[in-house]
């Protein structure tokens, strides 16, 4: 573990004391050294299940991905930020940097914690980078309504998480994963212990998001900056997904009548977000509503808590990440030559940027779920366990992949096809840089169709 | 790339052809160009309140009659949208034309060029190829193969020794301790 942290903290010095001919430069290459490290935690062997043990912190199959995940994606927020950054004074660049390093040690040792009140700690100290970012970097007025949304819907919801965690270290005299899998079942009987189970889930369910607290995810990753975007879709919302995987196995028996509500908010969540996106206008937007609906699905399957429910969550989770951040990339191509969000604005894109409109379309086709990427591996996983649950979630599945499938095609077919309108006519050629960061995401999720047990977790 | 389209600004001279096309547009004042399609869809779109960029030179719609060049009233025409000094402020001067080989980087050609090398080489050649060659080395992550090949020797083993393949119970029934039936 120190192997990635103490680069990543001494990325810190670097940007301060680097000269500004070479930052973006020397950040970009350091990063992409510290993602090539994570990925010896790959390395596991699976007799205990826990690697890269101390006393702090550990790595096993469910976490690993997502550090390796979290690792991968700070080159290319930089990567991403190097344009539009351009124009600030040097100081504040090196600030919007280090916000990014520090949320990247944040989201490390979150991942990698061991003790939940640790994880608790770092879940917490991710939202202050992301509510800088969002406040001082976001391109409209909004975005400190955006901020507030996203700052005290996650606060409301983890302050019962708190309280439950600390009861339970009361009455268990340890909260460290490595022991929790292996307690004896809890005594919980009692009607507070259901205020308990709810106290425990509710910030995860806030982060993922679950449908009925979703409000402040629009928001946010509209009015946040390229790379807050990047990181919330990406990185942040799988933070819930994480805590809820962890936490959930000691939630028995509680669960299997508790979760029932929060499945079918879930499902219908898949169905209502994804209907939503078809009214779009706005094209980030419909990315975060997507994220929704995506994340949606992940909820359901974790609480649905069979092996095949697990891992299609996971799954789902990784290549999300990786769909979703890129698709806000390609938005932000739009957006930094435009300077609008509205997608009926640049239209008929293919004839003028052709090798944008290839992303577009292989990421609207990992959007909408095509075989053989992950992003499909997941979801039938889970619509498959849903179905062994209950035979009645089939039509709220079918129906939200059926409207992700319109949605997806819809933002394509509305930005790069149709006819040219004329603000686009004189745009700006891409840039090298953004066809490397298209790349850059594109070619793991192909990679990973290669081997995805890398991303199976510990139940497959 | 940067197409630069000048219709014309003033109303010029008036002439036959003028009056006929006056009639056939339909437009009420004298002199009155008829709006571009793409005009008439920018004036459409500018009601939203959105700012347009003027990106290239596409001129902006125009609502009021433009009169005559040589007219004593002067000439009423809406001004632009956006005024070309604000415009070049704002630096949409393309990078492209300082430097044809811009990557997107800096605006520093040099600096331009290394930053786009060491994205390359350190995105794809190390953490892609090295990190790829690394994950399909990696000896049998998950002990995957390693259970394959247990199950097979296991199953071997107990068809020889002729006991079931798996136990029915997974622990031990000796081992649990029920409370006894009576009432309490």
């Amino acid at each position: 573990m120190l192997m990635v942290l103490a680069p990543t903290m001494m990325l810190l010095p670097m940007i301060w004391l680097c000269s500004s001919a070479h930052l973006w430069t020397s950040a970009l290459a350091h990063s992409m050294a510290i993602a090539l490290i994570s990925l010896s935690w790959l390395c596991l062997p699976m007799e205990a299940g826990w690697s890269s043990l101390n006393t702090f912190v550990a790595t096993d199959p469910l976490s690993t991905p997502l550090l390796v995940l979290t690792c991968w994606l700070l080159p290319l927020m930089i990567l991403a930020s190097q344009n539009h950054m351009a124009k600030e004074p040097i100081n504040r660049q090196r600030t919007y940097i280090s916000l990014l390093v520090s949320l990247q040690i944040f989201l490390v040792l979150a991942f990698g914690a061991t003790e939940m009140i640790m994880f608790y700690i770092m879940f917490e100290a991710t939202l202050i980078p992301t509510l800088i970012i969002i406040t001082r970097w976001g391109n409209q007025t909004e975005r400190l309504n955006a901020g507030i949304y996203f700052l005290f819907y996650t606060l409301a919801g983890s302050l019962p998480l708190l309280v439950a965690l600390l009861l339970l270290q009361n009455s268990t005299g340890s909260l460290s994963f490595l022991t929790t899998q292996f307690f004896p079942p809890l005594q919980l009987h009692t009607e507070a212990s259901k205020f308990w189970w709810a106290g425990c889930l509710l910030a995860f369910l806030v982060k993922m998001p679950l449908y009925g607290a979703h409000l402040w995810l629009p928001k946010a990753h509209v009015e946040a900056p390229i790379a807050g975007s990047m990181v919330l879709a990406a990185v942040l919302l799988k933070l819930g997904g994480y805590g809820m995987m962890r936490i959930i196995i000691i939630l028995d028996p509680l669960t299997k009548q508790l979760s029932y509500p929060f499945i079918i908010l879930a499902l219908w969540g898949v169905v209502m977000t994804g209907s939503i996106c078809l009214r779009q206008t706005d094209l980030k937007s419909l990315i975060a509503y997507s994220s929704v609906s995506h994340m949606g699905l992940v909820a359901a399957g974790i609480l649905i808590q069979t092996p095949w429910g697990l891992t299609g969550a996971l799954i789902l989770m990784i290549a999300h990440g990786l769909t979703s951040s890129a698709l806000f990339c390609l938005a932000n191509t739009n957006y930094e030559r435009t300077h609008s969000r509205t997608m009926l604005l640049a239209r008929g894109l293919q004839m003028i940027l052709p090798l944008l409109a290839t992303w577009w379309f292989l990421f609207t086709l990992a959007n909408l779920a095509l075989p053989p990427l992950p992003n499909l591996m997941g979801e039938l996983m889970i619509i498959t366990s849903l179905f062994n649950w209950s035979n009645w979630t089939l039509l709220l599945t079918g129906a939200g992949t059926l409207i992700t499938a319109s949605y997806s095609l819809h933002m394509f077919l509305t930005t790069q096809r149709g006819p040219v309108t004329s603000p686009v006519v004189a745009i700006e050629p891409t840039h090298t840089r953004e066809h490397l960061l298209m790349v850059l995401h594109l070619l793991p999720l192909l990679l990973l169709v290669l081997k995805p047990t890398l991303i199976w977790g510990w139940t497959l | 790339m940067l197409r630069h389209r000048f219709p014309p600004l003033g109303g010029g001279t008036a002439r036959p052809t003028d009056l006929i096309r006056r009639k056939s547009t339909g437009l009420p004042f004298p002199g009155q160009q008829s709006p571009s399609p793409d005009d008439r869809m920018l004036s459409r779109l500018s009601k939203f309140g959105l700012s347009l960029p003027r990106l290239g030179s596409v001129p902006p719609a125009r609502f009021v009659s433009q009169s005559k060049q040589n007219s004593s009233a002067g000439s009423s025409a809406v001004t632009e949208l956006h005024n070309r000094e604000e415009k070049s402020e704002h630096g949409e001067v393309s990078q492209y034309v300082k430097n044809p080989d811009y990557h997107g980087f800096s605006s520093d050609p040099v600096a331009d060029e290394w930053n786009m090398k060491v994205g390359f080489f350190m995105g794809i050649s190390v953490a892609l190829v090295i990190g790829g060659t690394f994950i399909h080395y990696l000896p049998d992550h998950g002990m995957r193969q390693w259970a394959r090949r247990e199950a097979e020797r296991i199953i071997c083993q107990r068809e020889q020794q002729g006991l079931p393949l798996i136990e029915e119970n997974y622990y031990d029934p000796s081992k649990i301790i029920l409370p006894s039936s009576r009432e309490e």
